[in-house]
């Protein structure tokens, strides 16, 4: 099981307040300093299953953390992997039959891991170069929308590590 | 869309409420019910690889075996690959008992599903399979409405597909009753459970 944390520098110039005072040259002695707020997170379990020969779709799971309240807003792998990645969450309809949809942001709740599992949240590989085969490494790259993003190793297994 | 999430555990959940499951180890985890649901007269057309002619598939069971159905397409990407690789590490774990399993994949995505996706992507989970495909939309409902199932498949306005079905798998035995249903998210034990449950009950003298 992999397991990455990741912390960011979350708070920018632009946070702090100045960016949008006025000329780059403009001081002010009034600006008060506060300690930037520095989320970390926490991303583990994340596995793609492999696919079968003729298949084009994947999914990528994991878990991640994050210390302050954000969401996860975007995923992308690299077009040797796949053309498009998008996040989806499969449903149950009311005449219970299962379907998916896009997720354009997927709320995150300060240190409360969020789950991409089979039947729930899952990060979708759309049109495959190639197949999935064990062993390999998916990296994604995940974006939050405090506009930070970090990269995550996916291991392509046959089952859930 | 209409939807209710986290539907694996929704699904398990619920299920000893509305079934009444029991417990113990030698119990079905799958739902039954008191009136089975009858498949053993529908058919529909089974394909082969692409040189070879399509043949008239029966939904039931070889005396002595368990026939599992399943409906879904090859572009799925989380529930058809989490149950048919549920379906894999189950027989894996059940040794020699596992060749009296027999395994149907009905697409409900016909027209993207032809013989040349199905074979390779079922050889990927199962040595022994059965690829069913109909472009007659109206004898896949009739199959369909059989199992109680359903499955939609429509484009987008930016030609996404968008495909639903249901996610349950079905256990038929060789009278073509459904002696268990599998919902989505049972996991592999649970489908080893039921496999082995009722294998053993057949030698037992029960169909």
């Amino acid at each position: 099981m992999k397991k990455l944390s990741i912390t960011l520098a979350a708070v920018t110039a632009l946070s702090l307040g100045t960016a949008a005072c006025g000329s780059s040259s403009e001081t002010s002695d009034t600006t008060i300093a506060t300690a930037p707020e520095v989320a970390t997170y926490s991303v583990d379990g994340a596995w793609a299953r492999t696919s079968p020969m003729e298949a084009t779709m994947g999914a990528v799971y994991l878990n991640i953390t994050s210390t302050l309240d954000d969401a996860l807003v975007g995923a992308s792998v690299s077009t040797d992997i796949a053309a498009m990645t998008q996040v989806h969450e499969t449903l149950m309809n009311a005449d219970g039959t299962m379907g998916m949809q896009e997720i354009a942001s997927v709320p995150m709740t300060s240190n409360t891991p969020l789950a991409l599992a089979p039947g729930g949240y899952h990060i979708m590989l759309m049109q495959l170069v190639k197949p999935l085969a064990v062993g390999e490494i998916v990296s994604v790259t995940l974006t939050f929308a405090s506009g930070e993003t970090t990269i995550v190793d996916a291991v392509v297994s046959e089952e859930a590590p | 869309m209409k939807k209710t999430s986290r539907l694996a555990t929704l699904v398990l959940v619920s299920l000893p409420l509305l079934f009444g499951c029991a417990s113990d180890s030698t119990s079905l985890m799958g739902m039954t019910r008191e009136s089975p649901l009858e498949v053993g007269m529908t058919s529909l057309p089974e394909v082969f690889a692409s040189s070879e002619s399509e043949t008239s598939f029966t939904f039931k069971a070889q005396t002595d075996e368990l026939l599992v159905v399943f409906f879904g397409y090859t572009m799925c990407p989380d529930i058809c690959p989490t149950s048919l690789s549920d379906f894999r590490a189950a027989l894996r774990r059940m040794g020699s008992d596992s060749d009296r399993i027999d395994l149907a994949f009905v697409t409900v995505d016909p027209e993207r599903d032809t013989a040349d996706k199905l074979i390779p992507f079922l050889s990927t989970y199962a040595t022994r399979f059965h690829a069913i495909r109909t472009t007659d939309f109206s004898q896949l409902k009739s199959v369909q409405d059989k199992f109680l199932v359903k499955s939609s498949v429509t484009t987008d306005e930016t030609g996404y597909v968008q495909v639903t079905h249901t996610g349950t798998a079905f256990v038929v035995n060789s009278s073509g009753q459904v002696v268990s249903e599998l919902p989505f998210g049972i996991g592999s034990d649970g489908m080893e459970n039921d496999f082995t449950v009722l294998l053993n009950n057949i030698e037992n003298g029960d169909k």
